[in-house]
């Protein structure tokens, strides 16, 4: 009954096959040569790539296109099947959908990333959150996968902003934990003075914390927006902006956190290791805010 | 930060301060310390910790629940720190004010210096000034002093600067700057977190929202707008699959005794009249009223079923063919008696046990007033009466549950937001850049002292600067 569902499958397997290939592509072997020194430009180090490493890095970009265009293609699918069965054409109204949106904004905010900046290694770490979504949205049990009607108080022109606004600051936020994975794996490579060739398409550590930086900059404000909306929305559905439901709670306590991040990069000391740990804590919050609260907290967002 | 050359203006025209601990150092400290970052991350990490509290311990219930679920001993610690209404605690409010403190400080130290460099730029600067920047270079042109400022006009203005020149005997001073509303942009946030707290605190004081309870077909006055409400009616729309598609109320505002707006207003669409907002809240069967009503009358001494008739609320009617008249006046859903007061009364709002109040009439010569209910009609006997009466069904009277709020802080809430996204977007987007070229005649030509600051993306600047520093180098020596 379900066409998006087999379209959603797809993605699901397209993000794992372009993970596997960007794993690949870090391990795929390079010809012997030094680490790039700190602060170098970026942008030559497809030329640091091997025949190998060249052709993985493309084929992985390739998939992940593909998957993209398919996870485009599956949420169009599910906007026309809620079209027929609830009124609303919103893909975002339930987790799964919120999920497969989320995953599909991660994928694209990479995508954007890697035809920007020519950083293939971004994706064995970006693409592998995107899949991780996808993936658990899938694990989901069939009923919450199905465009069931929505209930009257979601059922509003709002949940077309507020919902997708907030889920894309969400991925945002999503690139930046990856990055700062990354960073830490870079770190502790540099550290231990590890010349393996595993490391030698990653970007130099400021790059890679400038590009964190930057993902949180975006999300940030995003959710402010995506935050306020909510509180429009609720205005006009619960009789009042704020409420301290916990899930709005829990997006302004997310919002706070980075808050905290974006001034703290103002003071000296909060670039590199302490920004990166502290954005895959902020990450971490964000997932609670995102699934936790649903399955632990009672409140009025406990839709799903 | 990085403001060096306006921080030295200031303090050259606060003039000699007077020495020691002198009240102007005092509220200098005392600015700076309001103004800090460090402040500001504190009040963000314990804002964002102690928020928390309140989403994992449920708010406002009653004490018994919190009794049962964490003992006593907690409880009377949950009632010392607040934790059962942690958002309107003391501490909490404070640690908001704070943060209008900090931001409002924050505005007023560094503000007039971005205003400053708005309206009217430092062209002239010293040379040391340039060689104390973090982003500096210095550059040997062989050209004339006139070429050389031609071109480094031109690459800034290339690059969107807004460029500025001055020519002073031997040396010409270029300035170049980029993207202020960066910081403007990060100032309009800043003002906006009072403006968003002063509307929360407007809307607490002189606002009001409660609920009620209303009825199809009746009217209430609303004494806080002067005006009536009409309830016309009540309905729930289905989706094909039988869940709900939405709940309808069709309200009428009744001002100065004339219909002056219908509306039906649904969850997401309220009705809004002289700044008071009736939302769709909930709906349910009414406990102490009914539509209608079946009774079923038997014969005593037949012990058989001579009439069935259907009563409306509060109206008299003769059963047809029998010396009996019968009237409904009183419904409770969840029958309960208090004996002390004697009075009947709806233990909830559940219709778990029904019953109906007749006023019954045989022709003058008996008359009572029964209860009857509708799961035990053999409960009671009416004496002398020559009937049983049944209550075998009943049409319930729906009610639609109404939030009415009114929030006169909610415009200053929704100014404060949109200064909110405004201010975070520019601020995240642009950051505020100034280049400083000082040539001065060198050895063959003309030596160029190039310096610039941001005040954030260091790593982007540093990039830009180094860009720019080569540009002018390849430009010029051609």
């Amino acid at each position: 009954m379900m066409r998006s569902l087999f379209l959603f499958d797809m993605t699901f397997w397209l993000y794992l096959a372009a993970l596997g290939l960007y794993v690949a592509y870090l391990f795929a072997k390079r010809p012997a040569m030094q680490m790039a020194p700190a602060g170098h430009p970026i942008g030559d180090l497809e030329d640091r790539d091997g025949a190998w490493a060249t052709q993985l890095g493309q084929v992985a970009t390739l998939v992940t296109v593909f998957g993209w265009v398919l996870n485009t293609m599956a949420l169009m699918t599910r906007a026309f099947e809620r079209m027929e069965h609830s009124g609303t054409f919103a893909p975002w109204s339930n987790q799964f959908e919120a999920m497969a949106y989320v995953s599909w904004a991660i994928i694209l905010g990479y995508v954007l990333l890697e035809f920007r900046y020519r950083i293939k290694a971004v994706g064995a770490f970006v693409v592998g959150i995107g899949f991780i979504a996808m993936g658990a949205a899938s694990l989901l049990p069939y009923r919450y996968q199905t465009a069931e009607p929505l209930v009257p108080a979601l059922n509003s022109y709002w949940i077309y902003i507020h919902v997708s606004v907030t889920l894309t600051s969400y991925a945002a936020f999503a690139m930046a934990g990856g990055l700062g994975l990354m960073y830490l794996f870079k770190e502790r490579a540099v550290n231990r003075g590890s010349q393996s060739r595993f490391y030698a398409a990653f970007p130099d550590l400021e790059t890679i914390d400038e590009l964190g930086y930057k993902a949180i900059m975006l999300g940030f404000p995003l959710l402010a927006f995506g935050i306020i909306l909510g509180a429009m929305w609720a205005n006009y559905a619960w009789g009042g902006y704020w409420s301290w439901d916990p899930k709005e709670t829990w997006s302004l306590i997310v919002w706070l956190i980075y808050g905290a991040y974006i001034h703290a990069r103002m003071t000296r000391g909060w670039e590199g290791h302490k920004a990166a740990i502290y954005a895959i804590f902020g990450f971490l919050m964000v997932i609670f805010c995102f699934w936790g609260v649903n399955f632990l907290l009672s409140g009025l967002h406990a839709y799903a | 930060m990085n403001d060096k050359p306006d921080a030295a203006s200031d303090m050259s025209a606060s003039g000699p301060s007077t020495s020691g601990l002198g009240w102007e150092e005092f509220s200098r400290e005392v600015v700076d310390f309001f103004a800090s970052i460090k402040l500001a991350m504190f009040l963000f990490i314990v804002l964002a910790m102690t928020a928390t509290i309140g989403t994992v311990i449920q708010q406002g219930e009653r004490p018994e629940t919190y009794v049962q679920e964490y003992g006593e001993e907690a409880y009377r610690w949950f009632l010392r720190l607040g934790f059962t209404d942690v958002y309107h605690t003391w501490w909490f409010t404070s640690l908001l004010g704070l943060l209008c403190v900090n931001s409002l400080t924050c505005f007023h130290k560094r503000f007039p210096s971005v205003w400053r460099s708005m309206r009217q730029d430092k062209v002239s600067v010293s040379l040391a000034f340039i060689q104390g920047m973090k982003q500096q270079a210095t550059l040997s042109i062989n050209q004339p002093k006139e070429t050389v400022a031609e071109s480094l006009v031109r690459i800034f203005a290339e690059k969107g600067y807004k460029v500025l020149a001055k020519s002073d005997p031997g040396e010409v001073t270029v300035y170049a700057t980029k993207g202020i509303m960066g910081r403007v942009g990060a100032h309009v946030a800043h003002l906006s977190a009072t403006v968003i707290v002063l509307g929360g605190l407007l809307g607490s004081y002189y606002g009001f929202s409660e609920f009620g309870v209303c009825l199809e077909g009746q009217t209430y006055h609303i004494p806080r707008g002067n005006f009536d409400l009409h309830v016309d009616k009540f309905w729930i729309d289905y989706h094909e699959n039988g869940s709900v598609k939405s709940y309808n109320s069709t309200l009428t505002v009744i001002d100065q005794g004339t219909p002056t707006m219908t509306k039906t207003i649904t969850v997401n669409d309220p009705l809004v009249y002289k700044g008071i907002w009736f939302y769709q809240s909930s709906y349910g069967d009414a406990w102490d009223q009914i539509e209608a009503a079946r009774i079923n009358v038997k014969d005593k001494t037949s012990d058989k079923v001579v009439a069935t008739v259907d009563l409306e609320w509060n109206k008299e009617k003769a059963v047809e063919g029998l010396p009996l008249k019968m009237k409904m006046t009183d419904f409770v859903a969840d029958f309960a008696f208090n004996s002390t007061e004697k009075k009947v009364f709806s233990k909830t709002a559940e219709h778990a046990n029904p019953a109906i109040r007749l006023a019954v009439d045989e022709r003058s010569t008996v008359q009572s007033t029964p209860w009857v209910f509708y799961h035990y009609p053999d409960l009671f006997e009416i004496k002398d009466s020559a009937y049983q009466f049944e209550f075998i069904g009943y049409q319930p009277k729906k009610f639609t549950g109404l939030q009415i709020a009114r929030n006169p802080g909610i415009m200053m809430v929704w100014i404060g937001c949109t200064m909110l996204v405004v201010g975070m977007t520019l601020s995240s987007l642009i950051y505020h850049r100034r280049l400083w070229a000082k040539i001065l005649p060198g050895e063959a030509g003309v030596t160029l002292h190039l310096g610039g600051t941001t005040h954030k993306s260091q790593i982007d600047f540093q990039k830009e600067f180094r860009k720019l520093t080569e540009k002018i180098q390849t430009k010029t020596s051609s």
